[in-house]
Order: C-alpha cells, then structure tokens, then sequence
C-alpha cells in the first residue's frame, strides 16, 4: 500500500499536467461543430498567458505594473506598423519578421520603463504605470496617419499551412487556438526556466524585502529591471501573435484601456498572482467562465417583472433598455464581488491552493528522495521514507 | 527648414488673442477647482489611510449617476433651486455611505494588520470596487451617455462691464457658460467649508493628528479606527460631489471615472502626496495646464484627443523627478 501511495503521489502532477495538455490539444476537435468556442478558447489563452506573465512580474517580483496590456499594445501596434503595405513609414515586413520586431521594441520599452521605475515603490509605481499606459492609448487614439486611430489598425494576417489542414477536421479557428496555444507553452516554459533558476530565488527575494536581498549579494537593479523586460516581452508577444493570427487582423487602442488591464489582474488574482499555472487556469477558466454566463438569459421572473417595470425604471432615468436587460454587464458585476472576496478571504488565490496541495506530496517526495540518496539508500526505501514524512496519513 | 520651423506654430495662430488666453485660463481655473475638490478627497484618503484609492473616479462616476437620477425623478415636482440642493445632498449622502461601509469591510482589516503584504491589499481591493461600481452602474444605467440638465441658473443682470443671462457670464469679451461657472462655485464653496472643518473644528484636527501620528492621536483620546472611516467616507463623498456638479457640464458614461481618477493621482503627487495645499494648488495648476494646453495645441484636430495627456506627462515627470511633488513630506 505504501508503495501506491508513493507512486501516487509521485506521479498525480505529471498525470494532471498531461491530462491537462491533452484536453488543451483535442479542445478544436471536440468542439469542432461550434467555431464560437473554439475562438473563446483562443482569447483564454491569450488573457492566460498575459496573466501569468503579470503574476511573474506581480506575484513573484512585488512589482505592481498597470501597463501590462500597453505592453501588449504596443507590441502589437510596433510590428503592425513596419508591416504595413501603404501609408507613413510603411515597411510591408512580413509577419515573420514583424512579430519579433514588435516583440523587441516593448522589450526595450519595458527596459527603459523598468529602469525609470526602479526607485518607485509599489503605489507609485502603480500609478507611474497607469499614466504610461493612459498616455500610450491616447497617443496611438490621437495619431490617426500612424495608427488608423481609433478605428483601429489593420493587419497583415499570417498563414500557417501545416495548420490551415486542421480547418478541414476542426473547425475555422483551429489555426488561430493552435498557434496561441504554441505561444502559451512556450511562454510558460521560458517563465517556469526562469522562475526555477537562481533568479526565481533572486525575484522571491527582492520582493521580500530589497535592503535585505541587496545586503546578501543580490543584484536589485538587474533583477527588478530582468522581471519587467521579460513580462512585457511575452505580454508584447501574446498581443502581437494573438492579433496578426487568421480571424482577427486589427487591433483598435481600447484595448489597452485600463478596464481590459483590471480584467488581466482580476483573473491572475483570483486564480492566484504567487504562482504562474494557477494565474494562468485562472485565466482559462474565468475566461470561459464570462463567456458561458453571457449564454445565460435572465431567470424568466425577472425579466418578466423587469419587462413589467420597465417604463418606470426608465422614467427614473435607469438604463435598462436591450442591454441591461441581458446579463452582460451583470456577470461582470458578480466577477467584481468575487475579485473582492477572494482578496479578503483568499489571498493566494482560489485555484494556487488546489496546485500546491497537488505538488506538495511531490515535494514531499522529492525531499526523501534527496534523504536517501544522502544516506546512501537505495530507492526501495524511499517510499517508507515518503509515508514517514507525513505524520497524519502516516496509519494507512 | 523654415517649412519645419511652421510645423510647430499653432494652425489657427490668429485665434490667440488676450481675449482667447484669458477666456483659456478662466475655464482651466473653474475645472481647476473641481479636480482639486476631487484631489483633496484623494489626498484625505492618503494622509489619514496611507493608500491611495483607486476607486476615487468610480465615487466621482456615482456622484454624477446619483444626481442624474435624482433629477429625472424630482425635477417636476420640486422647484429648481430646490432639486438642485436635494440632488448634490443625495450624491453627497450615497457616496459617502458606500465609502464607509467598503472601508469597515474591506479597509479595516488592513488597519488592524490583519493582512499579509498590505500594500498590494490596498491597491487590489481599491482596484477591485471600482471594477465592481463600473459594471453596476453599467448595468443599472445601460452604456449610453446620459447628460443631467443645469440644476441652477445664473441671476440675470447688465451691469455694463459684466454681463449675465441664464446661461452664459461675459466678462468684458470673455463668455464663460453657466454650468462650469455654477460647478466651480459649487466646488469652492465646498472647498472653503471642507477647509473650515479641516482647520477650524473638533473632528477635522483630530483627523489631521491621526495622519501625523496614530499612537500619539490615540493617547490623546481619538479612536483611529473611526477617522480611518470618516476619512475614507469623506473622501469618497469629495469624489461624488466633484462628479455631482461636473454631471450637466460633460455626458455622463459609466467608465468616466478612469480619466477623472487618473487627474487626481496627477493632482495629489504634484502637489506631494497627503499635503492639502499641495492638492489645493495641483489642481489649479493642472486645469490650467490642460486649458491652455489643449487650446494652443498646434494641430487643433489632435488637441482635443490630447487633452488628458498633459496631465498625464507632467506626472511621468513629477514621478521621475521629484516623486515627493510640490510640498510632500518625505517618501
């Protein structure tokens, strides 16, 4: 039994994290009469990834930035510029190579940001970066010959022909998820190395307290400055991958409005900000979440009463007309109370607890695994060791 | 070159006249009075809480929502002057009791240091009511502009130099409309009497001492726990009233707090975080600046898209170079 219990606990997280992988790969397919589902599925992994690498950048560095999504933007609006066919410094850059020059410039303007930023504590920096991100959305509203304004900015679309195949057994939005779903993995494998390195430990630190971080050798500067260019990088290149892929070809400056960043940090905060899987199923699931409650009509005695009403209502001046009548705005409503209580109640998240109780028994392991290798024991013993470490469930 | 040289010289050049400048400064200095009533409330908040409100522009949004409907039901029935005390009371009254009750829930907490990494908190939970207040009023209020109608009217009179009808003020060649004037007389009446209870009586100095000193204030009897709420609360109500005599000046859209919100923190760090004068004197400099800004722009077509980026750069800056603003005590 021990045994069983040794192996179960050895392999529950790689057991999950592939079921999870495998669910994410056959979603097109399994949803492949529904194209609408599939391009949701699509917009939750790029709100996954842009939390996650917020949660990098919050969660792990103490770094409280509101320009997440002007990041975003501003990779976007950079490689859809030099790609433009017509127009002021039209460069018509293919996809191939625009994507990456976007990339590029957030990384460089998160550079410069990070270092102005280093001596702003956490309100100010705040703040310092709601003003960037404001003044970046007005700019790219107000310059209409760069930009398009705010119609938007069209782009040059990528096609992917190993993918285009998928529309023939999926559905019209297969491409699209595929390739945000690339992005996604890759993204979490350059944060994950990142996090597990010496630097993860460097981050942790400088979030902890930086007099101390500082006394003990660590390098505040670049490791503060290090957590912002990659966060912006991958938020930058989520936003410039997500908006040339088939299917949406234009990006519009209200995306980068603060009300899509609250969205971002609603999500990681919920799923929880101190860890970057659980930000990013946050994200997955809330996502979807928000889309399935706009399905949901309003109970029928409701909107019966409200129907009955509605004249007086709207002598009263409340806006219930065709939109309020629909749960729109009021599945927003609910998420809003749910953000409040989770911060109260719950301040590592909802889904970060489930994580660490699943990883923890393969901590617990790993630990006795490193015991035994210590003392020279072979393997065998090792599962004795993992139930030993565990005075509660140590009986079975 | 010369052609360069042009690039910069304002388009409609012959429209700069004393007339224009002063009419310029006139309206940045009356919108100037309401960012700083709004300002102040946000600086109360900062020096007696420690945090900064995030939600400040969703008590300005309510404010306004509050006198909108307030108006839509009352106006027939009460006289005018009347509906127009009733309906910035209300707005006053709904503002400040949503203040009080988010902070005995959520804030008080904090200040009893019963949550990790506080900071953090306070932004979160700040950021995460006005999400909540955003989406309520959208849904109460649906996403249409709506537009309350000028509560008061100005006294008509010829007095040669000056001259008033209902709707507009002409001073000499400057026409100044009635709503901004009547917003910004409102704003500094309430401006005066928020100074008067700062300063002058009980509650207001024992609000003072809890932001210079929160043992020394409770050995001397002040329970800080309550000037937390009060301060809060009157914060909020700030917001609210700045909203509520801004609402039949601009139309009123469920998310106009995030620009509102955005000049205070402007304000308030101009000025130096949790000074008075600081905020007083930052939004006058700020409407000023916008005014003027907005009105000398070269391009006249960007200026009004560029009109809140101003503030905004000057703010980049202040961070930057002076993070503790005009008279702030040290960071």
């Amino acid at each position: 039994m021990n045994t069983m219990r040794a192996y179960y606990d050895r392999y529950l997280p790689w057991a999950l994290g592939i079921a999870f992988l495998f669910g994410l790969l056959v979603f097109p397919f399994y949803q492949r009469e529904s194209p609408y589902w599939v391009y949701v599925g699509a917009n939750a992994l790029f709100y996954a990834i842009l939390a996650s690498s917020w949660a990098l950048l919050a969660g792990y560095n103490g770094q409280f930035s509101f320009a997440h999504m002007a990041f975003m933007g501003l990779a976007t609006y950079a490689s859809g510029i030099v790609g433009r066919e017509a127009g002021i410094w039209a460069l018509n850059w293919s996809p191939a190579l625009s994507i990456p020059f976007g990339v590029l410039v957030a990384g460089v303007v998160g550079l410069l940001i990070g270092y102005l930023c280093l001596r702003l504590r956490s309100t100010y920096l705040a703040l310092f970066t709601i003003a960037f991100a404001e003044i970046l959305r007005l700019v790219f509203k107000a310059e209409v010959d760069l930009t398009g304004g705010p119609n938007g900015l069209y782009l040059k679309t990528f096609n992917l022909p190993f993918l285009e195949g998928l529309t023939r057994y999926a559905s019209t939005y297969a491409p699209m998820y595929y390739t945000m779903l690339a992005v996604f993995l890759f993204s979490l494998v350059v944060m994950y190395a990142l996090v597990n390195s010496r630097y993860g430990i460097f981050f942790r630190a400088v979030r902890e307290d930086e007099e101390a971080a500082a006394a003990l050798g660590v390098h505040v500067v670049r490791v503060r400055i290090l957590a912002f260019v990659v966060s912006s990088m991958i938020a930058g290149l989520a936003g410039a991958v997500f908006h040339h892929s088939p299917g949406i070809g234009i990006v519009v400056p209200d995306e980068m409005q603060i009300g899509r960043m609250s969205l971002v940090i609603a999500m990681a905060v919920i799923g929880g900000s101190n860890n970057l899987m659980a930000a990013a199923i946050g994200a997955l699931f809330l996502h979807f979440a928000l889309e399935w409650l706009q399905e949901i009509p309003m109970p029928d005695a409701l909107m019966s009463w409200l129907q009955a009403h509605q004249a007086t209502l709207e002598a009263w001046g409340f806006g219930l007309g065709e939109a309020g009548l629909k749960t729109n705005a009021w599945r927003m409503v609910a998420f809003g109370i749910l953000l409040m209580v989770t911060l109260r109640f719950w301040r590592n998240g909802l889904v970060s607890p489930i994580l660490e109780r699943i990883m923890q028994a393969r901590a617990k392991e790993e630990v006795a695994r490193g015991r035994a290798a210590k003392a020279g024991k072979d393997l065998a013993d090792v599962d004795k060791l993992v139930v030993d470490e565990s005075p509660n469930e140590g009986g079975q | 070159m010369v052609a360069t040289l042009l690039h910069f010289v304002p388009a409609q050049m012959w429209l700069i006249t004393p007339e224009f400048i002063l009419r310029l400064l006139a309206e940045g200095l009356l919108i100037g009075l309401i960012y700083s009533l709004m300002a102040l409330g946000l600086t109360l908040i900062f020096s007696v809480l420690g945090i900064v409100s995030f939600s400040h522009g969703e008590f300005y949004m309510i404010g306004g929502y509050v006198v909108y409907l307030f108006l839509q039901k009352f106006q027939n029935s009460l006289p005018r002057a009347l509906t127009g005390i009733g309906a910035l009371l209300a707005a006053m009254l709904v503002t400040f009791a949503i203040g009080v009750v988010f902070e005995r829930l959520f804030l008080q907490p904090m200040a009893r240091g019963e949550v990790d990494r506080p900071n953090e908190y306070a932004i979160l939970t700040t950021f995460g009511l006005a999400f909540f207040l955003q989406y309520l009023m959208l849904g109460l209020m649906g996403p249409f502009p709506k537009k309350a109608r000028r509560f008061f009217d100005l006294p008509v009179f010829d007095a040669g130099l000056i001259q008033a009808t209902k709707a507009s003020l002409k001073i000499g060649n400057i026409t100044l409309g009635a709503g901004r004037l009547i917003a910004g007389l409102i704003a500094l009446l309430a401006l005066l009497a928020m100074l008067y209870f700062m300063f002058k009586t009980w509650t207001g100095r024992a609000l003072q001492a809890t932001s210079q000193d929160r043992q020394a204030a409770a050995v001397v009897g002040i329970n800080p726990m309550n000037m937390n709420t009060l301060a809060f609360g009157l914060g909020a109500m700030l917001a609210g009233l700045a909203g509520a005599v801004l609402v039949s000046v601009y139309s009123w859209v469920p998310w106009v707090g995030v620009i509102a919100s955005s000049k205070s923190f402007v304000i308030i760090v101009l000025g130096g975080m949790g000074s008075i004068p600081g905020s007083l004197l930052g939004g006058l400099i700020i409407g000023v600046v916008e005014s003027l800004g907005t009105g000398l722009f070269p391009d006249p077509v960007r200026a009004q898209a560029y009109r809140d980026v101003f503030g905004l750069v000057i703010f980049a800056l202040v961070l930057l170079v002076k993070p503790t603003g005009l008279f702030g005590r040290k960071l």
